[in-house]
């Protein structure tokens, strides 16, 4: 029996199948604005018993395909034990929301928190930031990293952050300095939310924003402990959709209906 | 699947938003020639103006719709509450105030004395200062010696004379009327609810301007009719949903959207912690004392209030309506810019998780525009309630 799950993202569409307990193939689409079509599109062509969907659209997609709804902490939870089994704390930074979420011992979700309803500190953000900049996503990291001193940036807001870094621009301020403070910024938010949950141990770490290595460095020197970023951070709640509803579901993957 | 059942009230207000019947209500007081004088919080004594035969409104501040226009005088990072209810005034679309001949206030919150100020020229208004230390010992006689300029106020303003007498007469139809309506409130209390949010809301917002001799038989009418769903087996919401207790400012009109949101997710509400809800109906003031108006005054600084310090009474009510309601989960809904509130959900948080119960704060307002982030809380809530 597979099993498939699909997280739908405001940025990128996620689809994971599963059998016997394992992840036998992923896919991933940019979204559009129509996010019906998209999932359509990934779902081309591909053969499963049972769709569990997730994420901003994961209601939306009910009213086209037979399939059951669960919420992104409770895939998160079941993604991240599937890749990393005695995870405790997760973070995930995606496109349009940032959540810290801790579990006990049996994986069951502990305690859980979300950014506040703006795009601060979010995937989106790192975006517009880096487009401020004139950098690409992918070298805004590398950029950062490179820096040796921070320009602190001081605005939450998506918005007042991007006239924030365009005046500093034209102040002159080494690029590579304002991206790592912008990093910065959002490292600290991120950390905030995390102690809200009151995470302890190591912390897996998923999303998009999970591939930028700056933010990977700055959390795991301000937490103090190791960052778990497995092969495809993108795909962990796609993942942990297809997982709890596998048949044959590993023992380590709690929450199961 | 929610079962069919025969509507709580059967006029013709029926299937309206609640604020409906009570204006249907005070309209007919008006046309008996009754005054009416309009009210904002839970502080207002209601004993006191029903002695008078004063129908007490409560005015209007549950909508979006009026934001747009205070926001042209108010900031917009100020409560929507505020917000709401100045823009009706400023509007003159709230028709609880245009039967009101006079307002009365109360010192609870910054953003709502200042905005008192603000409409305080457009009808005779009285602003009753509230003690803000309710354990001092000076509280109460402060608090008894502002009730009594109120009455003096209200004498003033219509003429009219309330002996202690008369008051205390009030107080016992109004403590029999609590007494019915917390009834009421507390057949969501069994283990198959057989009472909503909404029904809830039409009791609340009737009962408080309708004085309890003329209330009492219909609401004792009600609790037949929810006997009766008892005895039929009937259920409000799924059976076994996952039961929700909510907390926090007062919530109705567009911030009930929260509610909708909990029912969408298959939670059922079993208890409204707030002043749209049981915190009017859980206390009764003290009859026969030989001074009503200090026994009222006793009586509604029990209120925990959030704008009150300390406010340990609701940590000790928090305990006994989760004795009463055994919620799954419960949801504290703040207000945005409603420091009080929000600074206490911390406290209410660690007391409601160290009980074991999963809690969820939320922070919103009027619009509609969070409702996919309050889903996707609500919904991973549910999801971590053992059932």
């Amino acid at each position: 029996m597979i099993s498939a799950g699909i997280d739908i993202g405001s940025r990128t569409v996620k689809l994971a199948l599963a059998e016997n307990g394992s992840v036998v193939m992923t896919r991933k689409v940019l979204n559009s604005h129509n996010p019906v079509e998209t999932c359509m599109q990934i779902l081309e062509g591909v053969q499963y018993d049972s769709l569990t969907a997730t994420g901003y659209g994961r209601h939306l997609i009910s009213n086209y395909l037979p399939c059951n709804v669960i919420s992104e902490i409770k895939a998160f939870a079941a993604g991240a034990r599937h890749f990393n089994r005695d995870c405790t704390a997760i973070l995930d930074i995606g496109g349009q929301d940032t959540k810290a979420i801790t579990l006990d011992d049996a994986g069951s979700v502990k305690k859980f928190e979300m950014n506040d309803k703006c795009a601060a500190g979010t995937g989106r953000f790192l975006e517009i930031m880096a487009s401020a900049l004139g950098l690409h996503l992918e070298d805004f990291a590398d950029a950062a990293v490179s820096a040796e001193r921070y320009q602190e940036v001081n605005s939450t807001c998506t918005v007042f952050a991007e006239s924030e870094v365009i005046s500093l621009v034209t102040r002159g301020v080494p690029r590579n300095e304002i991206a790592l403070g912008i990093h910065r910024s959002m490292a600290s938010r991120a950390i905030s939310l995390l102690r809200r949950v009151q995470v302890q141990g190591d912390l897996f770490f998923a999303g998009g924003v999970a591939f930028n290595r700056c933010m990977r460095m700055l959390i795991e020197n301000e937490l103090g402990c190791r960052v778990f970023i497995p092969d495809d951070p993108q795909i962990t709640g796609a993942a942990g959709c297809a997982l709890l509803y596998c048949q044959s579901l590993p023992s380590h993957i709690p929450g199961r209906e | 699947m929610t079962q069919k059942a025969e509507p709580l009230f059967q006029d013709q207000f029926t299937g309206e938003p609640p604020a409906k019947r009570a204006v249907g209500y005070i309209q007919s007081q008006r046309e008996k020639g009754k005054h009416v004088a309009g009210i904002y919080c839970g502080y207002a004594p209601l004993e006191l103006i029903h002695a008078m035969d004063i129908v007490p409104a409560v005015l209007c501040a549950f909508a979006n719709a009026t934001i747009e226009e205070a926001e042209t005088v108010l900031p917009a990072n100020l409560c929507p509450l505020i917000k709401s209810s100045y823009g009706f005034i400023a509007k003159d679309t709230c028709p609880f105030y245009s039967f009101s001949e006079a307002v009365i206030g109360e010192t609870t919150c910054d953003g709502k004395k200042k905005m008192f100020e603000m409409i305080s020229h457009k009808k005779p208004m009285h602003v009753m200062d509230l003690p803000q230390l309710p354990d001092e010992k000076e509280a109460l006689t402060n608090w008894e010696a502002m009730i009594r300029k109120l009455q003096v106020f209200l004498e003033k303003t219509f003429s009219m004379k309330a002996a202690d007498a008369d008051i205390e007469a009030a107080i016992k139809e109004n403590n029999k009327k609590n007494d019915l309506v917390k009834q009421i409130l507390e057949f969501a209390a069994l283990p198959n609810p057989v009472i909503g949010w909404g029904e809830m809301h039409d009791v609340i917002f009737l009962s408080t301007p309708a004085r309890g001799n003329e209330l009492n038989p219909k609401l004792a009418e009600l609790v037949k009719r929810l006997e009766k769903r008892v005895s039929d087996g009937y259920v409000y919401g799924a059976k076994n949903a996952p039961r929700v207790l909510v907390t926090g400012c007062p919530t109705a009109g567009d911030a009930a959207k929260v509610f909708k949101i909990i029912e969408e997710a298959g939670g059922v509400i079993v208890a409204l912690d707030s002043c749209i809800g049981l915190k009017a109906f859980s206390e009764k003031v003290a009859e026969n004392t030989g001074n009503p108006v200090r026994a009222i005054a006793e009586r509604y600084l029990k209120i925990p209030c959030a704008c009150m310090t300390p406010n340990n009474g609701r940590l000790t009510e928090m305990d006994r309506l989760i004795e009463k309601f055994k919620p799954d989960a419960v949801v504290d809904i703040v207000l945005q810019a409603c420091h009080g509130y929000s600074v206490e959900s911390h406290k209410v948080g660690t007391h409601v998780s160290g009980k074991n119960i999963p809690f969820l704060k939320i922070i919103t307002d009027y619009s509609q525009g969070d409702s996919g982030q309050i889903r996707t809380r609500v919904e991973a809530l549910l999801e971590s309630v053992k059932k």
